[in-house]
């Protein structure tokens, strides 16, 4: 499949490289070309130097023929109009970063397409989503939701007070029926687990399970669902001002902003939150305003590393749930390793959208969520593939795959040793980084 | 991994010995034996490689893509080299690694005396690793191996091929890459047709063919193209040399009907104004020393002269040395800068060479003005001074390279100019004989020692100086 991309900041070039390694034709389009050279020696796609909305540099990036456009480029406006440009020449499908949230209002849908921009994708938005999904399942690190729900991932750290601590795989499975152990994170390595496995503690598990029995996990687990309902923010940005407006009543919101003028445009945009002008960072800031007392607190600040210590603080003074944005990719998986609830990355999360509309151009590509060093991918077996020709355990499959579940005619379930795979199922595998494509090659 | 790949590697060099093979079992010739044993070697030695070894880590980095692009030249020769150790005209082991590797450098400097003496394998397989060489050892596999189509190969791909950026064709680096070698096979098999056509037998066109699109210069005759004396001969290799000597990448995209790019290229106007420039000199020098004598001489002659030599070929018209000494010096230039980067030519390239031209003038002008900020340009597009800065880099270095290795030579008693000359000629990828300087009939005269610090120059100037110098800093071993 022929991509192109435009703007090679964050965004496009973590996307580029994401998509060159899975065999797709990348071309990657910028005006700056010291953006460019790097990834153009490092990486096996083609970058282009030129304006992103100039006709003559799209027809040179052969927009004519590519079967996706996707404009990422730091400023809306100028997405929007590569996009309807590229779909003038005569891209197949577009795709451009905006942040604005009235764009993607359903009363202007139709606007857009007639313009030549098929998707729109907004950062801040899926953002706010994802804190939203955290809060609500506070007692989760990850959750991912794969086909509408039939199969949910579940990420959950175990603490000392988890009965299966100590558990090895194989007797977890005889007590429990209902949960596919798929990965587990130790430290730094993620590991695809056998039955002769022993669960530690402060391991990340990650389970596969279908909705009916998500909520059983909690008492598995030792963990207590707590209700959030107060929550304290750090740094007043657009994610701050978006998931306010998403959580209207649920939450009573506080947000703490260290720039004076920008406290004084907040109460405007968010209209039902406490605005505090202060420093996040001063703990007496965070006691004075309650932090003790907070189910939650969110640190949105633009520096990582702020987030990242601001949440440490605020869980040792008694926030029980903390997330911290970060957007340097290289700190999330130190991150993750420290007591911090839930991570988010902007750029991770619109890569992961963009995936899923190339889903949708290309119905045999696969979804792939992912998580520090492996992939989960949503595959649709092929009839006669070598997937389908016996029982699961029969199959001999390499140490690094395994298969989770899979979703037969619209309903979720899970695979065990004896299942067999039939042809048209959408399977769900784990694999760690690397081998995706050993998993490709079982299903086609 | 880096062995996995090299088995593969090996692998597909045995294939290409099956042409030789064929030859011989067609011809009759009991050289067979040796290539049957080369073949099996390395094929044996390839999958022994790729098979039995697996892999600790599956990641390319920079590094290893030096190393392995560098070590796979070498292994080439080490295994290419065995057909001339076993067949009916033995080598010694010096002379073998010599020929071969002067064949996969395209640098088509000889140690036999006599060519017409071995069997239509061996010449064939002479020529074979010329062609094998011209376009690439590695650039094939990237075409033909979907396992190096990552990022890895990518590295690979920027360690072997010439000149200062690398233009991609397309997205993939493998599309890229079966896009060069398409031009070079439909060029080779237009020119191997249109020799056919002529005076020359088939074994000898293709073998010409090889060798000179290559920008080579291996002959099957003692006289080399000479031996025909065929204007149509001269006419038609001195077309294919220069096309040899111009970027891939440019004729891939006019041959997709892209001429623009071809008209405004800056290095290909370049590569042109200094053969013409050349034309005009030549043909005065002639001219003034006597030796216009016949319509050819101050044609087609100083012409294929030039291009033979601007394309690092190397093949030389007959009576080239009676034109008097400026037009060696001529010559000189010529080898020194080469033709155009991305092509089949070795030396310095044009584009180099313009960028020195270009940024000379900008500091001589800055001399006068010196708060004027001036750029390179090259094709319409600003060259950033890091590029430039690695371009005069790469000539001192350069530069130094051949007299280093000059001087090396006359420890080994080689009178000093025939030293330093060889040593140039290797570096550039020439192969012109040594007899131009009036030293011996050959590479055979040169003491074993010096083949090998020979071969070294080779692979030095066709990687380009850095992939190899590279390997040698204490940085690159260092974790």
């Amino acid at each position: 499949m022929k991509i192109v991309i435009v703007g090679a900041g964050e965004v496009g070039s973590h996307l580029a490289k994401l998509l060159s390694r899975e065999e797709q034709d990348i071309i990657l389009v910028d005006d700056d070309q010291g953006r460019l050279s790097t990834i153009d020696a490092n990486y096996n796609l083609m970058t282009l130097r030129g304006s992103p909305t100039s006709f003559n540099v799209l027809k040179s990036a052969g927009v004519e023929s590519c079967d996706l456009f996707i404009a990422v480029t730091p400023d809306e406006t100028r997405n929007v109009i590569a996009c309807s440009m590229a779909k003038s020449i005569g891209a197949q499908r577009t795709v451009a970063r905006i942040d604005n949230y009235e764009f993607l209002d359903m009363h202007n849908r139709e606007f857009f397409t007639r313009i030549g921009v098929n998707a729109l994708i907004y950062p801040e938005y899926l953002a706010a989503q994802e804190i939203i999904t955290a809060l609500n399942r506070s007692w989760v690190r990850h959750w991912f939701e794969l086909h509408d729900g039939e199969i949910i991932l579940v990420g959950v750290k175990l603490r000392e007070n988890a009965r299966i601590v100590g558990m090895q795989l194989k007797e977890f499975a005889m007590v429990e029926h209902n949960f596919h152990v798929s990965a587990i994170k130790r430290h730094h390595e993620t590991i695809i687990p056998r039955g002769d496995d022993r669960i530690c503690e402060n391991d990340i598990l990650y389970f596969t399970t279908t909705r009916d029995h998500v909520d059983e996990l909690l008492e598995i687990c030792g963990k207590v669902h707590k209700r959030i309902r107060k929550v304290l923010i750090m740094g007043g940005s657009r994610i701050a001002v978006r998931l306010a407006a998403l959580a209207g009543d649920t939450y009573k919101i506080k947000i703490i902003e260290s720039n004076l003028e920008k406290c004084r445009r907040l109460p405007e945009k968010c209209p039902d939150c406490d605005i505090v002008y202060g420093d996040a960072r001063d703990i007496d800031v965070l006691r004075e305003e309650g932090i003790s007392d907070m189910d939650a607190f969110i640190a949105l600040s633009d520096s990582s590393e702020t987030n990242i210590l601001a949440c440490l603080t605020a869980k040792e003074l008694g926030a029980s749930k903390t997330i911290a944005e970060v957007e340097d990719i290289q700190f999330i998986s130190e991150a993750e390793g420290l007591n911090i609830g839930t991570i988010i990355n902007k750029k991770l999360l619109a890569s992961s959208k963009i995936f899923q509309i190339l889903l949708d151009t290309d119905v045999s590509s696969s979804k792939c969520l992912a998580l520090a060093d492996a992939e989960v991918a949503e595959i649709e077996a092929k009839p006669k593939s070598k997937i389908t020709r016996g029982p699961v355990k029969d199959l001999s499959l390499t140490r690094d795959m395994t298969i989770a579940g899979l979703i037969r005619d619209g309903q979720g379930m899970l695979v065990h040793g004896n299942t067999v795979i039939q042809p048209g199922d959408h399977v769900v595998v784990f694999c760690l980084s690397g081998a995706i494509h050993k998993v490709e090659k079982l299903f086609n | 991994m880096l062995l996995r790949v090299m088995g593969w590697l090996l692998m597909i060099e045995s294939a290409f010995m099956l042409v030789p093979l064929v030859t011989c079992l067609i011809y009759g010739e009991s050289d067979y034996m040796a290539f049957l044993i080369t073949v099996a070697v390395t094929f044996a030695a390839g999958a022994l490689m790729t098979f039995c070894i697996r892999p600790s880590y599956s990641s390319m980095a920079k590094r290893e893509g030096f190393l392995l692009t560098a070590l796979v030249w070498i292994l080439f020769s080490c295994f290419g080299m065995l057909p001339f150790l076993m067949c009916s005209t033995p080598l010694t082991l010096s002379d073998a690694f010599f020929e071969t590797m002067s064949g996969f450098t395209t640098t088509g400097a000889t140690v036999f005396e006599s060519v017409e003496s071995l069997s239509h394998g061996i010449n064939m397989w002479r020529c074979l690793t010329q062609w094998i060489g011209g376009m690439g050892i590695i650039l094939f596999t990237l075409a033909v191996l979907p396992m190096l189509n990552h990022s890895g190969g990518m590295q690979m791909f920027n360690a072997e091929v010439t000149g200062i950026t690398h233009e991609k064709l397309r997205p993939r680096i493998s599309q890229t890459a079966k896009g060069l070698w398409a031009v070079y096979f439909v060029l080779s098999a237009a020119l191997c047709l249109l020799l056919w056509i002529g005076p020359m037998d088939f074994f000898d066109s293709v073998c010409h063919a090889l060798s000179s699109m290559s920008t080579g210069g291996f002959s099957t005759r003692d006289d080399s193209v000479a031996a025909w004396d065929s204007t149509y001969i001269k006419i038609v290799l001195t077309i294919f040399m220069f096309l040899g000597g111009v970027n891939f990448a440019l004729i891939y995209k006019a041959g997709t009907g892209n001429f623009k790019g071809l008209l405004h290229n800056d290095t290909l106007k370049a590569y042109l104004r200094i053969i013409l420039c050349m034309y005009i000199a030549f043909a005065v020098t002639i001219a003034i020393n006597g030796q216009a004598n016949s319509i050819s001489s101050v044609t087609i002659d100083p012409l294929f002269q030039i291009i033979t030599t601007i394309s690092s070929t190397g093949l030389t018209v007959s009576n080239f040395e009676n034109w008097g000494s400026f037009i060696i010096a001529l010559l000189f230039i010529l080898m020194f800068f080469g033709a155009c980067a991305g092509s089949t030519s070795g030396g310095a390239k044009v584009d180099r060479l313009l960028y020195l031209l270009k940024n000379t003038n900008n500091e001589l002008y800055r001399s006068i003005h010196p708060n004027s900020i001036r750029s390179v340009r090259i094709n319409d597009s600003i060259i950033p001074p890091e590029t430039v800065d690695k371009v005069i880099a790469f000539l001192c270095i350069y530069v130094m390279i051949i007299a280093l290795g000059g001087m090396v030579l006359t420890a080994l008693n080689i009178p000093l100019v025939d030293a330093f000359f060889s040593s140039f000629s290797c570096v550039s990828n020439i192969g012109l004989g040594a007899g131009v300087t009036g030293y011996g009939g050959s590479f055979e005269v040169i003491p074993p020692a010096g083949k090998w610090i020979l071969s070294m120059l080779m692979l030095t100037g066709r990687l380009e100086i850095f992939t190899v110098l590279v390997l040698f800093t204490p940085a690159f071993w260092s974790k």
